[in-house]
């Protein structure tokens, strides 16, 4: 069986599993992880070429994959994860995206549904209060803390009195990146972040207000702090200004040096230069500079949702509950070691709009979760459930997963069909309480925009790329 | 002039043709800042000048979207009306426009100008340009 995409021929080797056989001068096939439902919607657009695109690249390894969530980007596909060898391959600021380390934190709580409902509208109110969102919008830090963050991350934001010590065992790379350089920052990049610290941004960015609709692993959901019932908060942002800047510098000096290096590649958005070089190490101390920042950023919004809930209830931020869950990137390159072909081999693993996803025993993950796997933050549409999943054993994507539901339809077509106003209405009908940034924003973000989250987990897990712990459903949407 | 918004499943972009380079970029710049605010409705109660060094016609187009871009959010504008005068160098410009909070907001605010799919062109008729944009 197979289906077409833009010319490209896509065979079905599993259920769940389509492959770009190599053609051209792919250096290794693409491989979808899709149900035939979603494939039909991955190959409405023009993903699936640039899942080839990426397979041109010097060092790539084993496959050009695509998340079940895949969708048209730029360069990168969104939902690409590439794997380059260190020793010989290349890193394209391509396959992290402007928004570097754009990401996803899960707060829980010791609220229940019925406890947000008497308090819903004191909730929604603070939360609309205190969340720098939209365009030029304000942020929640002070500038001073800057260049801390970029050094420290999370770390910075916790010394600066945002958040809790302890929540630094749950994020990723415990919210500080390894490598960042100041110096290898623009100024333009520092100017242009710099009054962004602690704000959400806009698109498809948002704080949203969920509850445990049903839990799948309750093992896996004890360890992560999560039951049945329980009120969470979920937040979905990234580096601002500051890495979008980044990333068009990078870019800009890539496209200059990639002559020099003799590479050649098939979209300019896949700029890329060899690991190892000077703009190679260049690049990665700036990403990791910027991925600081989004940490940074992830926590201090988390800070001002504990302020949000305690203010509300009438009680102390501590005594909210609002431990957390865990907090991922979707938009990195890292270098990690994996198994290729029995040999350990150090790797630079691109994930654009892609969830690392350890499974249970990785040294990387906290005590407590390395027992059961790393949590995957799956965010659905505002609307729509979110799901929590787990790392599992034997990834065949380099220990990836999806980030989200992926969108379907453009911009311009999900505007066409409803405007900002009725999609409010439709989610206030539901029950579901918003607060946007612009009213007419919405229609670009509403649900039917979006692919279907639950297939999206579904085939997350019959893939082997994570297992579902649970189900998340929204109360409650901030958006920019 | 011509100029369309490019239908893209995350993104967007705008393709449009013009007599002369700099006035293609004034078109595509116009057409990135309309998608986030729509027309410039009333006249611009703040300006700024920028000068962009020239190369590939491709890259001129990228590097004066990506300069707009960097001062609409440090100066905190969304500018509405954009002037392109070709030097030997490369492009002097000036942008006039509105403070973001007086802004109506009609699309997300724009994070970058990609390479992706980019199209500068010499045409028969002048000059044909096609950009996608990050949001």
């Amino acid at each position: 069986m197979s289906a077409e995409a833009g010319g490209v021929e896509l065979v079905r080797k599993s259920d769940v599993v389509w492959e770009l056989p190599v053609s051209g001068d792919m250096r290794v096939p693409g491989r979808i992880f899709a149900s035939g439902r979603l494939i039909d919607a991955i190959t409405q657009d023009r993903a699936a070429d640039q899942v080839a695109n990426v397979a041109h690249l010097p060092g790539i390894v084993e496959a050009s994959f695509a998340m079940p969530d895949i969708h048209w980007g730029y360069g990168f596909p969104i939902g690409g994860v590439a794997a380059t060898r260190v020793a010989d391959g290349v890193v394209s600021p391509g396959g992290v995206g402007f928004d570097i380390c754009c990401g996803v934190r899960l707060l829980a709580s010791k609220f229940t549904e019925e406890d947000f409902a008497g308090n819903r509208d004191q909730v929604m109110a603070e939360l609309d209060r205190r969340i720098p969102r939209g365009i030029g919008k304000g942020a929640i830090a002070p500038r001073a803390i800057l260049k801390d963050v970029l050094r420290r991350g999370a770390a910075a934001a916790v010394a600066a009195g945002y958040g809790w010590d302890a929540d630094l065992e749950r994020c990723e790379e415990r919210g500080t990146s390894d490598g960042a350089e100041v110096d290898a920052m623009t100024d333009r990049a520092l100017t242009r972040g710099g009054d962004q610290l602690g704000s959400l941004g806009a698109g498809n960015h948002f704080l949203e207000v969920q509850a445990v609709d049903r839990v799948l692993d309750p093992t896996a959901a004890r360890v992560f702090g999560l039951e049945e019932g329980m009120v969470v908060v979920m937040i979905h942002c990234g580096s601002r200004g500051l890495g979008h800047q980044t990333c068009t510098d990078q870019l800009k000096l890539m496209g200059n040096a990639m002559n020099r290096y003799g590479i050649a590649v098939p979209d300019r958005q896949l700029a890329s230069v060899p690991v190892t070089s000077t703009e190679g190490r260049s690049y990665l101390a700036a990403m990791a500079a910027s991925a600081n920042f989004a940490w940074a950023n992830r926590h201090i919004l988390a800070h001002e949702a504990r302020e949000a809930f305690a203010r509300a209830f009438g009680i102390a931020p501590r005594s909210t509950g609002m431990d957390l869950v865990y907090d991922v990137a979707h938009n990195l390159a890292k270098l990690e070691t994996h198994d290729l072909d029995g040999v350990a081999t150090e790797l630079c693993v691109h994930r654009k709009g892609a969830t690392r996803a350890f499974g249970p025993g990785h040294a990387d993950l906290p005590d407590d979760v390395r027992q059961v796997g790393q949590p995957v933050l799956i965010p659905g549409s505002m609307g729509t459930a979110s799901w929590v999943l787990r790392g599992v054993a034997a990834n065949p994507a380099f220990a990836s997963a999806a980030h989200g539901a992926g969108r379907v339809m453009s911009r311009k077509k999900a505007k066409a069909h409803s405007s900002g106003s009725e999609v409010r209405r439709a989610l206030e009908d539901a029950g579901i309480a918003v607060r946007p940034g612009s009213v007419k924003l919405l229609s670009e973000e509403a649900p039917y925009a979006y692919k279907d989250v639950d297939e999206v987990a579904d085939v997350c897990e019959r893939a082997g790329l994570a297992a579902r712990v649970a189900r998340l459903r929204p109360l409650g949407v901030v958006k920019g | 002039m011509p100029r369309t918004v490019l239908s893209h499943t995350a993104d967007t972009g705008i393709d449009a043709t013009a007599p002369t380079l700099g006035e293609l970029i004034e078109e595509l710049a116009t057409g990135m800042f309309e998608l986030v605010a729509g027309p410039a409705e009333t006249e611009p109660s703040r300006a700024v000048e920028a000068t962009v060094e020239g190369g590939e016609p491709a890259d001129l187009v990228v590097d004066a979207l990506s300069e707009l871009l960097y001062l609409s959010e440090v100066e905190d504008v969304v500018f509405g009306v954009v002037d392109v005068v070709e030097t030997n160098d490369g492009v002097g410009i000036t942008a006039g426009g509105m403070p973001s909070g007086e802004v109506d907001v009609v699309g997300p605010p724009i994070k970058a100008v990609t390479y992706h799919g980019l199209v500068v062109e010499a045409t028969s008729e002048g000059w044909h340009g096609r950009v996608y944009f990050d949001v």
